[in-house]
């Protein structure tokens, strides 16, 4: 298609690209006109009665971590039926938009403002990981709106501000406690530590081989690997070099599954007890482990066989709907919402109002930390934890 | 002194010995012709001369200093300008860019490199900086150089003028190769190399090439050239030297080497006898070259 | 040390199977194939189901696997190759990406994005070797890379459709004239191609038994640095190549440790593609042979818009936040205005200079965490660090390319994606300036004597008059002499070199110029941002700006700058499609590319 020279030629560009302009600003537009048709971003008249109450959450839906989100889904799907079915927040439901933002700090800053500009959302979870979560953490703060993360443990996290709040732990209880079970519960002296080099397993590592060292245990081998890793041979062969007597990894399901299996081939035995920190623990760790998940020790805050009774139902009701056991990503994504429904229906649905029930509440019943309360560094406290070992395919109770 | 000094120039590819033991002068104000069959060596020679590669052995001088050796973008700023034998002309940019582009050693004191790294930087940095803000003497210069470039096209006649804003790669072979040719002479060159000017052209722009080159003869340019056509030899040439395997067969004014029987045995192949069908089948690929030969013959 | 050249082999096991692959397909096509990984983890898929769920042995679900993976390909030259093969080969890298993303979306909403487990079928046969087990997977994935690598080199030296695919890869146009059906020997080779690519997925699947949606990237880029170690289309080199790159990584486990691993193979690379650009194996040349005449890849010429459009146009975009109460756009465009920073940096390398350049996040990140760090760690005024990051992190960013830029084509591509990946490591390795993966967080917000901005519009405002300072800067070197000599550098490097434009002075300037403006935007991003880290600017970044300089035209700032916002805003636009988000984006950008090949703001003639 030849462009005809002449005036016309130069017309036509102009209009294509101010077309291409107007289009843009459109659908950009289209958001925030339907947005500020329904009340501007200050103040906004009182909702009606049964209008629902609105979460934003941020999160990856497509992209590398996209599994995580899907996970959260499943927990947060169960939390809001209950929720619902049991009245809502003073009858108005409770519900949550899902932003997919890849877990990339380009598009978590952007989503920040769509929700802030949307006086229906009250409240944000998310982000997955702490550079995307953290990319938008002053503009929640800024505006005033609160960011409650789910899974990010960077331990600046909470620190940008008092709107940025956490329902996982610090890595300051974790970790140490998979040391005793190493060390005290199991007896082990030699600890060859493999773990994923990013902010949460740096910060867990040192806070373990603290703690290890403390209780009289020497760290033999200490080896970080990146998170895209998928060959652990030459890291488990210098590891055992180092003639450990236990494998301690600091690591997601995926990674652990993997080092658990390749481990055999390269020449470890069942002289060498495997111990991971409970981020492993997912019913995954043992569909994509094998056979050589079994033995594998772990310790989490969550065990589905854990006799307390909010433990039992999020259980139960997780297996009848999805036909499977919960692991830590539905756990924690069911406690933010069930920790929110509560401040909201104690204190009220305004954002400021919810900011301050974080602040004040006590006693929220999760399934991760049995009745914990927010701390002054607005992370949950008292987090409670059980020993577990793979036996027979599956994640057991291991009691000595 | 000559202008163009080559001593004693050899090259060697792997096992292949290209150049063996190549002499050459030109002084200034001569035009002198490289003849020889393919694979004589002679684009060897163009490119050790230009210094796109360097002899192995032997010394190359150009105005009383060594040349060989030196990066072919410092042996430009001594003042070495060539054509290509294939038309290297810059596709997307206008005739005009490619002749100013010629100019390019010429805005001198901008572009030197210096010679220590330090210098360099400081240098490059000083390019950019003229680059972006452009002071007026500076766009001065361009303005002169912008109005030279036009009149070099001028050469041409009206076959380039008229298209002076238009990307070279619309533009005819031949008039490609003639925006070539442009750009080499804005450099204002001390040695203009010109490697088969006249390839691929037919007989009337050959003639109009011919014209040209005598033209900067007249004007004092010094040349070297390399063709294979021998009737444009004999019009533009002061002297031709003939190569043949690496090494230099015969050299002279252009009748005298032009009917030396060890030139036309380079050529043609060895015995009488079998000279007009080895004027079809040896010889180089050029049909004017076969041609102008037996037309001799 | 037995142990590790043993897992040395057998890692190189793996990548010779992706190396085969991605070395005969661009022996064959000239054509870096991005999608490459995903048909490999397509095959995986494929085969998965065979397996798992239809419970089939694993001689017919290779079979099956290598049927399907032909057609992946098939269907990929139809759609991302054919339509686009006179373009030139920047073009095809452009819609190969495209095509891969559709493919890695299209699988995490076929079959979800959790990671699967894929049990060996093989009986579990091993023998014994030192500390080490060698099953017999190990040794069938050896038999099927050296079974592929001979079948192959039957084919192409000893059928005629062998003769007839090489003969067009070293000159389609003489092979056309020959009578080959160039179109036919294309399809056969991205069958091929396709074919080895999937039984490499399933076969390291079968290995790691896991397979999971974006299992096609780190295998791509092992691949091809394995490929290029042995030489870009020497299949024995890519053998060579593969194994060699295993066990440099063994060994740099056992000396450095793990997080040094990729870091060492990207050294490897680069010191290869500096002393030995033509691989390990390959034989010394003479000098670079000369082009045929006429061969050149057009640009198109930049649409002719009035004098007046571009000062409107700014004029516009600064009067816009008046307009607009609601932020979401205005942070949409302030992170819009940053990356047509950085599009327009690299324009200036790949647009104006034709220096193909794949690792321009590296200097994002470098100026990123030269403001961090002069800020947090040094409380330096934010108005400094504006000035002095970008200078520094342009001066590192020129040292390091520097040695490389007497490289050609691919060749540089290839060692600016090492590069870039070098300073990513490298922020990640180097705890004591950098904190390493725990990233700088609260960095402070753009300031100017005393006053901060952090509302959207402030920063919106800030990003674009720094963007339009650097459009300025580009604009005027772009009409300046030293246009016309980077230019020139592009059309013809030879040529350009005769009348005294020096190379690597040139490129250079050209890389320097670009690295400080993608640094400046790398400060704005952090200071935005507030907090980064080692993965914050990534290789996936340099993609990104590259798709966006072509789309809005090869050496043309307001198509960089078009491109950028366009590709910022239209995921942001098309939100409301969820998961089918990204496959939307791939479609719009191949038709995108089919109706303006020579991009948005180019037209021919």
């Amino acid at each position: 298609m030849a462009i005809k020279r002449g005036p016309a030629s130069r017309i036509r560009p102009a209009v294509l690209s101010a077309l291409a302009l107007m289009l843009l600003l459109a659908a950009c537009g289209k958001s925030s006109v339907a947005l500020t048709a329904q009340g501007g971003t200050g103040a906004s008249s009182p909702p009606a009665a049964t209008e629902p109450v609105l979460i934003g959450v941020t999160g990856p839906l497509t992209g590398d971590n996209a599994e995580y989100g899907k996970q959260w889904r499943k927990g947060f799907d169960l939390a809001l039926e209950e929720i619902n079915g049991d009245g809502g927040i003073d009858g108005r439901p409770l519900e949550y938009v899902f932003e997919d933002t890849q877990s990339d700090p380009k598009q978590t800053p952007a989503v920040a403002q769509k929700f802030v500009a949307n006086p229906k959302i009250v409240a944000v979870i998310g982000d997955f990981s702490s550079p995307a979560s953290m990319a938008a953490s002053p503009i929640y703060q800024r505006s005033g709106l609160v960011q409650l993360g789910i899974t990010n443990s960077h331990p600046e996290f909470t620190s940008t501000g008092d709107y940025i709040w956490s329902n996982t732990s610090n890595q300051k209880d974790d970790a140490p406690y998979l040391a005793q079970l190493a060390v005290s519960r199991l007896g082990k002296k030699r600890l060859a530590v493999l773990y994923l080099n990013t902010d949460w397993g740096k910060t867990t590592v040192d806070l373990f081989i603290g703690k290890a060292k403390e209780l009289g245990a020497e760290i033999v081998a200490q080896e970080a690997y990146l998170s895209n890793e998928k060959d652990f041979r030459p890291i488990l062969t210098k590891a055992l070099d180092a003639k450990p007597d236990a494998l301690i990894l600091i690591s997601y399901y995926n990674d652990g599954a993997l080092i658990a299996q390749q481990r055999q081939s390269v020449g470890f035995d069942e002289t060498v007890t495997v111990v991971g920190i409970g981020s492993i623990y997912s019913p995954q760790f043992i569909r994509l482990g094998g056979e050589a998940a079994e033995g594998v020790y772990t310790s989490t805050r969550f065990y589905p066989g854990d006799p307390r009774p909010e433990v039992r139902s999020f259980v139960e009701k997780y297996r009848e709907k999805y036909g499977e056991d919960p692991d830590t990503f539905a756990a924690v994504a069911y406690d933010g919402i069930k920790i929110l429904a509560r401040v909201m229906r104690e204190y009220g649905t305004e954002r400021k109002a919810i900011r301050d029930g974080l602040e004040a509440v006590r006693d929220l019943d999760t399934v991760l930390y049995g009745k914990a309360s927010f701390g002054p560094d607005r992370r949950l406290e008292n987090p409670h934890f059980v020993n577990l070992i793979v036996q027979n395919g599956k994640f057991e109770l291991w009691q000595p | 002194m000559s202008l163009l000094s080559v001593r004693n120039v050899h090259k060697h590819f792997g096992g292949l010995h290209a150049l063996r033991g190549v002499s050459l002068d030109l002084e200034e104000g001569e035009t002198v012709a490289i003849i020889g069959p393919n694979g004589a060596g002679k684009t060897t020679l163009f490119n050790l001369i230009s210094c796109e590669d360097s002899p192995d052995e032997g010394e190359i001088w150009l105005d009383g200093r060594r040349i060989d050796g030196l990066p072919p973008h410092l042996a430009a700023a001594r003042g070495l300008a060539r054509t290509f034998q294939n038309g290297r002309v810059f596709g997307n940019l206008t005739v005009l860019e490619n002749v100013l582009l010629g100019a390019h050693t010429r805005l001198r004191g901008l572009t030197d490199p210096g010679t220590r790294p330090a210098g360099a930087v400081f240098s490059a940095l000083r390019e950019i900086v003229l680059g972006i803000v452009q002071p007026r003497r500076f766009r001065e210069l361009e303005a002169e150089l912008t109005a030279e470039a036009l009149e070099i096209l001028s050469i041409f006649g009206d076959r380039l003028i008229p298209r002076f804003h238009q990307p070279a790669y619309s533009l005819s072979y031949a008039n490609r190769r003639r925006t070539e040719l442009a750009r080499a002479l804005a450099l204002r060159p001390r040695v203009l190399l010109l490697d088969e000017p006249t390839a691929g052209m037919n007989p009337t722009e050959t003639d109009e090439m011919t014209e040209v080159i005598l033209k900067l003869q007249r004007q004092g340019q010094s040349m070297l050239l390399i063709e294979h056509k021998l009737e444009m030899v004999m019009a533009v040439a002061h002297r031709v030297v003939a190569l043949d395997a690496g090494e230099v067969l015969v050299s002279g004014p252009p009748e005298q080497v032009r009917s030396d029987p060890r030139l036309i045995e380079a050529y043609v192949g060895k015995t009488a006898d079998t000279a007009p069908a080895g004027a079809a089948a040896a010889g180089g690929t050029r049909f004017g070259a076969s041609a102008a030969l037996t037309a001799e013959v | 040390m037995l142990d590790q050249w043993i897992n040395g082999l057998v890692i190189g096991n793996l990548y010779m199977l992706t190396a085969i692959g991605i070395t005969q397909i661009y022996g064959v096509a000239g054509v870096v194939n991005f999608a490459h990984g995903s048909i490999y983890m397509f095959g995986a898929y494929i085969g998965w189901m065979a397996i798992t769920w239809w419970g089939w042995p694993l001689l017919p679900a290779i079979t099956l696997v290598l049927a399907g993976s032909a057609l992946l390909g098939l269907l990929l030259e139809r759609v991302a190759v054919r339509p686009f093969a006179r373009q030139g080969s920047t073009i095809l890298l452009l819609t190969t990406i495209a095509a891969g993303l559709i493919l890695d979306n299209a699988a995490q909403v076929i079959w979800g994005p959790q990671t699967q487990a894929l049990r060996n079928p093989l009986p579990h046969w091993h023998f014994r070797l030192g500390n080490s087990t060698v099953t017999l997977l190990d040794l069938f994935i050896l038999a099927c890379g050296v079974g592929t690598a001979l079948l192959l080199h039957l084919f192409l030296y000893r059928s005629r459709a062998g003769w007839a695919v090489r003969a067009t890869a070293q000159d389609r146009e003489a092979a056309l004239q020959m009578g080959i059906d160039a179109g036919r020997v294309s399809r056969l080779s991205f069958a091929l191609a396709g074919a080895f690519a999937g039984l490499s997925g399933l076969l390291v699947g079968l290995y790691f038994s896991n397979i999971y949606p974006m299992m096609g990237a780190s295998a791509t880029l092992k691949g091809t640095t394995a490929a290029l170690l042995g030489g870009l289309g020497n299949v024995p080199g890519a053998i060579l190549g593969a194994y060699v790159l295993g066990i440099v990584e063994a060994f740099s486990v056992e000396w450095l440790g793990a997080s040094y691993r990729n870091l060492v193979a990207v050294v490897l690379l680069i010191a290869v593609l500096l002393l030995k650009p033509r691989g390990l194996l390959a034989p010394r040349r003479a000098l670079n042979p000369e082009p045929t005449a006429g061969t050149f890849i057009p640009h198109g010429r930049p649409l002719r818009f009035p004098r007046w459009a571009a000062p409107a146009a700014a004029a516009a975009a600064f009067a816009l936040p008046l307009a607009l109460a609601n932020p979401y756009p205005l942070q949409v465009l302030a992170i819009g205005w940053a990356f047509a920073l950085m599009a327009v940096s690299l324009n200036l390398i790949s647009g104006t200079t034709g220096q193909i350049s794949l690792g321009h996040a590296g200097f994002v990140t470098l100026g990123a965490y030269a403001s961090a760090i002069f800020t947090s760690r040094l409380d330096l005024p934010f108005a400094a660090s504006l000035v002095i990051s970008p200078v520094i992190a342009a001066a590192i960013g020129v040292l390091l390319c520097y040695p490389a830029l007497r490289l050609r084509g691919q060749y540089l591509a290839i060692a600016t994606l090492g590069l870039g990946e070098a300073i990513s490591l490298i922020a990640l390795n180097w705890d004591a300036v950098t904190l390493g993966p725990l990233g700088i967080s609260n960095i402070r917000p753009p300031d100017f004597f005393g006053y901060e901005l952090v509302s959207p519009a402030a920063q919106y405002l800030l990003a674009l008059a720094i963007l339009l300072a650097g459009v300025w800067i580009v604009h005027r070197l772009g009409r300046s002499h030293l246009g016309r000599a980077l230019r020139a550098v592009r059309e013809d490097e030879v040529a350009a070199r005769a009348f005294g434009v020096g190379l690597s002075r040139y490129k250079s300037i050209a890389f320097g110029v670009s690295a400080f403006l993608a640094a400046l935007a790398g400060v704005l991003l952090a200071h935005s941002y507030s907090y980064i880290a080692p993965d914050t600017f990534t290789f996936a970044l340099s993609i990104q700006v590259l798709t966006m300089m072509i789309l809005g035209g090869r050496d043309n700032i307001a198509g960089a700058v078009l491109g950028a916002v366009l590709l910022i805003a239209l995921p942001e636009s098309i939100r409301f499609l969820g998961e089918y988000r990204f496959i939307l984006y791939g479609l719009l950008l191949i038709v995108m590319l089919r109706f303006r090949p020579y991009g948005l703001l180019n037209a021919r003639t």
